[in-house]
């Protein structure tokens, strides 16, 4: 193994584990300071993890071992998502592979422990969320899917290792096929982020939620698990577009010291995206989807056109 | 090997004819489930053998039995879901006089099954076949034989009747040109190979509920009995892809690219269509006969893709989308006759299956209730379950289309692509919906209260389909290296656990499946044994009633709103109101069945009144027929006379 490939491999356990915490917080700084307030310290969501885990959790009353267990798979499947997901062209292996569309359906695993756990406390506010959340996941992932296949088509690989280095250096932006993934995958990062005009991450009120929904009657560890799973979002899908769909350098060690730049720069345009775009009526968001999903489909097209 | 088979067979016959007896009843069933077991393990020993038993396929039209590969899968599927059905069954079923016979019946099914995948020739394959379309019919009638059910079946049998003549013309017009079991007999592109395509498309997709042929499925497989509802959903309808399969990828030769891409639209339109008007349906059995359309969906995607990328010359990954195909068959197979299974056993404990009066029974039925959320994950193709892999090996094939295939049949294939990935989130869905509603939350009525978990039999049936669904989902790989093989143009792959293919990252379900089994314990140690006290859901400070819960309707509205201009959802909402003071709202809505507004209604109409049309040539009247038949002997000597007979 090589020293690029433990250092990918570094970056992808370290960055997915610990610094994912380190993205929601950097975008509500950033939010905070482009709406002329001071706002939490970047490193405001580890605080609240450990707030978190001095408190004891709650079983509510009359539920089963999924509402219990929900967490729990949540927190593994998304660990598994960080070992799926490289942070440069070069990663250990890890036993689970490297594949773009196994991703989604362990983000569906994820979804479905959330939301089966609301059912389990019957609580009208969480089911409200879940239902939500279920509704945009159809057609989030149907752009998901498009727009990683641009990105295997153009590099004739879904092994993430092999999209990231097909898809490094310039030849590939000579052909509009994968900026119209890109397009399509921004959409992808703002609905899995939850971030506006997808969903509101700051709302107090049940009636708008919908990623924090389900997770209302949760407590202490549990809750410290599931922020931390929407943290873990934030770093998959953000390495996934600032590796794959934005331009990015040839080499491991390039790949990985532009890495954090391009973090950076991504949450600063969630930051901005919050801050100009308003909540859409949930109705609006499937449309909006469906273009994403016609951009990726275009995409296709524009790679079978010169290719075929 | 082909002793056991037979001997499987005999004593699934000496099974049936027992169980129809009262004092054997049960013994019957066992002796079945033995003989169907028997037959699962001769079925899988034909597969991983690849020799052939008895007779090869031939064009000739007297009785021929034999055996290869794609038999022996579809045989071991048979004998992997019959076994524990018919386990299940000597449970489930009463030794009543209905009960023995449809214990009688199901031996005939299971045995009809067999004899039409055993069949090496055209006329033993469409008598087995129509035996396979009618011991059913004949099954939901001994069960309960009111309006309704004799409705339902009148339709699936004129239905599937009306659509076997597809699977007539095809099998006849092949034997006809020697093609059957020779892929060399029929030409490329000529009129014959389009016409058996078309026919054999019509006809197996009408028995496998092919959307818009469908509108049987979701009728009759609902009424029958549990067991019987496993065996229609999780092997009936795949016999028809046997046979799609047989016709298509064996027998045809190389048929034009239309063919690949009528059944890749086919799959894609049963695949959404078939899922999306599951998550709309408020019974169970409905909505899991709903979710049998959408998996045929999933599969005959495989197979388009298969015929796609072989027209391409891609021919190694044609054998990977059979595969994925034939996978994935196997898989529905295993997760829907335990979903059936599962709710057979909640309607004997808890007397109904409407999704909104059911609630709480993980907790009070634990085996049934842990089973079926297991093949609920399975079937929603959640990882390390078996939906999962076959899922995305379906999704790879879909993605080779654009990879090999020109800009139309790209483009069609990255649409699929987009359909298969929506179909599966829109499966997370219903089936978060379906345990939310049957497993979780308070009962809704009196029954779930006090229910319990159904005698030993039926919870073995139970565990021994969630265990192969667990174990299909670790190591798929070890099916799959052999079905790859199925294909006319390769041969197996080394067996391994999990799935890697050229140019994909790989899936190596046995490494995914151990980091989230020791994830799971390890972080439920480290969640602490600190509680608070324990608190009831929060309800805005009300106390949790029952008519604050949710509902199966409820919880798809979203969804229902947006796609409605898609959809045409009815609704009516009367208000009733005396002296300006509403005394009482009444509200129904339901999703209708466009296809059966659009395509059976106007040709119901239409057929009937072209019989009204035709009934005025019988007046009935001796001179009228003499007179018919007079002009048909003129008729007859004209047409000799110019040359257009004889």
């Amino acid at each position: 193994m090589s020293g690029a490939t433990v250092a990918g491999g570094m970056a992808q356990v370290v960055g997915g584990v610990v610094l994912a915490p380190l993205l929601p917080g950097l975008v509500q700084h950033l939010k905070a300071r482009l709406q002329g307030r001071r706002g939490p310290t970047p490193l405001q969501p580890y605080r609240e993890l450990r707030r978190l885990w001095g408190k004891s959790s709650i079983d509510v009353e009359g539920t089963t071992a999924v509402y219990r267990l929900a967490p729990l798979v949540v927190v593994a499947a998304l660990a598994v998502a960080i070992l799926l997901v490289p942070a440069a062209d070069r990663a250990p292996g890890w036993g689970v592979g490297h594949d773009a569309l196994a991703l989604a359906g362990l983000l569906a695993l994820a979804r479905f422990a959330v939301a089966t756990a609301s059912w389990d406390v019957s609580n009208g506010f969480s089911l409200q969320g879940a239902s939500r959340d279920l509704t945009l996941s159809v057609f989030i992932e149907a752009v998901l899917v498009l727009a990683l296949a641009v990105a295997a088509l153009v590099t004739g690989t879904t092994d993430l290792r092999g999209v990231i280095a097909g898809t490094a250096g310039g030849d590939v932006w000579s052909s509009p096929a994968l900026a119209l993934g890109a397009a399509a995958f921004a959409l992808v990062v703002i609905a899995e982020t939850g971030r506006q005009p997808v969903d509101n991450p700051d709302t107090h009120l049940e009636l708008t939620m919908i990623h924090e929904g389900p997770l209302l009657e949760y407590g202490g560890r549990d809750l410290a698990f599931l922020q931390w799973g929407a943290a873990v979002r934030h770093w998959l899908v953000l390495v996934l577009i600032a590796q794959v769909f934005l331009p990015h350098p040839e080499g491991t060690w390039w790949q990985l010291a532009l890495l954090p730049a391009w973090l950076v720069v991504l949450c600063a345009a969630l930051a901005l995206t919050e801050t100009i775009l308003a909540k859409s009526r949930i109705l609006i968001v499937p449309r909006l989807l469906g273009v994403a999903a016609m951009v990726a489909l275009l995409g296709i097209v524009a790679w079978l056109v010169e290719n075929a | 090997m082909i002793f056991v088979l037979l001997a499987g067979l005999v004593v699934l016959g000496v099974g049936a004819v027992a169980a129809a007896a009262p004092g054997a009843f049960a013994t019957g069933l066992r002796l079945q489930a033995a003989g169907a077991l028997a037959l699962g393990i001769a079925g899988f020993w034909a597969l991983t053998d690849g020799a052939i038993w008895g007779a090869s396929f031939t064009s000739v039209l007297t009785p021929h039995f034999g055996v290869d590969a794609l038999t022996g899968l579809f045989l071991g599927t048979l004998g992997l879901i019959a076994f524990p059905a018919l386990v299940f069954a000597s449970a489930y079923l009463q030794p009543t006089g209905p009960g023995r016979a449809t214990g009688l019946l199901t031996g005939a099914f299971v045995l009809a099954l067999a004899g039409v995948l055993c069949a090496r020739d055209a006329l033993t394959f469409l008598f087995f076949w129509e035996l396979m379309t009618l011991v059913p019919a004949a099954i939901i009638l001994v069960g309960g034989s009111d309006q309704g059910a004799r409705r339902s079946v009148f339709v699936y049998v004129a239905i599937t009747h009306i659509g076997s003549a597809g699977v007539w013309v095809s099998l006849l017009l092949l034997a006809r040109e020697g093609a059957i079991g020779d892929a060399s007999a029929l030409a490329d592109g000529s009129g014959v190979q389009g016409v058996v395509a078309l026919a054999a498309i019509i006809g197996f997709g009408t028995k496998a509920g092919v959307m818009p042929l469908h509108t049987w499925l979701p009728r009759a497989h609902p009424i029958a009995p549990a067991h019987v509802s496993a065996l229609m959903s999780g092997v009936m309808i795949k016999v028809a892809m046997y046979g799609l399969v047989r016709v298509l990828v064996e027998w045809l030769g190389g048929p034009p690219v239309w063919v690949g891409a009528l059944v890749l639209g086919l799959g894609m339109l049963s695949a959404v269509g078939g899922v999306t008007y599951a998550l709309f349906k408020h019974e169970l059995k409905r909505l899991l006969a709903f979710h049998s359309i959408e998996n045929v969906g999933i599969i005959l995607l495989g197979i388009g893709a298969c015929l796609l990328l072989r027209a391409r010359g891609a021919d190694e990954w044609a054998a990977f989308a059979l595969a994925a195909a034939l996978l994935h068959t196997v898989n529905h197979a295993v997760f829907k006759a335990l979903l059936f299974l599962g709710a057979g056993a909640f309607q004997k404990t808890v007397g109904t299956l409407e999704l909104d009066r059911l609630g709480g029974l993980l907790r009070r039925m634990p085996w049934t209730g842990a089973t079926f959320l297991v093949g609920a994950a399975a079937i929603a193709g959640l990882p390390p379950l078996n939906g999962f892999a076959s899922e995305w090996l379906t999704l790879q094939a879909l993605l080779r289309i654009p990879a090999y295939g020109g800009v139309l049949d790209g483009v069609l294939g990255a649409a699929a692509l987009a359909g298969l990935a929506a179909t599966a989130a829109l499966a997370v869905f219903c089936f978060v919906k379906v345990v939310g509603l049957v497993l979780l939350g308070p009962p809704r009525r009196h029954e779930c209260e006090e229910a319990t978990d159904p005698p030993g039999p039926m919870r073995f049936g139970l565990a021994f389909l969630a265990a192969t669904c667990v174990v299909l989902g670790i190591a798929p790989g070890v099916l799959f290296s052999q079905l790859v093989g199925l294909a006319p143009w390769a041969s197996p792959e080394p067996a391994r656990p999990g799935l890697s293919l050229p140019t994909t990252g790989g899936l190596p379900t046995t490494g995914i499946a151990v980091f989230l089994f020791l994830l799971v314990p390890l972080l439920w140690l480290s969640r602490g044994s600190r509680r608070a006290a324990p608190s009831p859901s929060w309800a805005s400070g009300q106390p949790l009633t029952p008519a604050l819960l949710w509902t199966s309707a409820g919880f798809t509205k979203p969804l229902r709103l947006v796609l409605e201009a898609v959809l045409r959802p009815e609704r009516e909402i009367t208000v009733r109101s005396h002296g300006g003071v509403v005394q009482e709202v009444s509200y129904s809505g339901r999703v209708p069945q466009l296809a059966d507004e659009w395509l059976y209604r106007p040709a119901a109409r239409h057929a009937l009144s072209a019989a009204r049309w035709a009934r005025r040539l019988q007046t009935g009247r001796l001179g009228t027929y003499v007179a018919y038949l007079i002009a048909l002997v003129l008729a007859l000597l004209v047409s000799v006379r110019i040359g257009i007979l004889g």
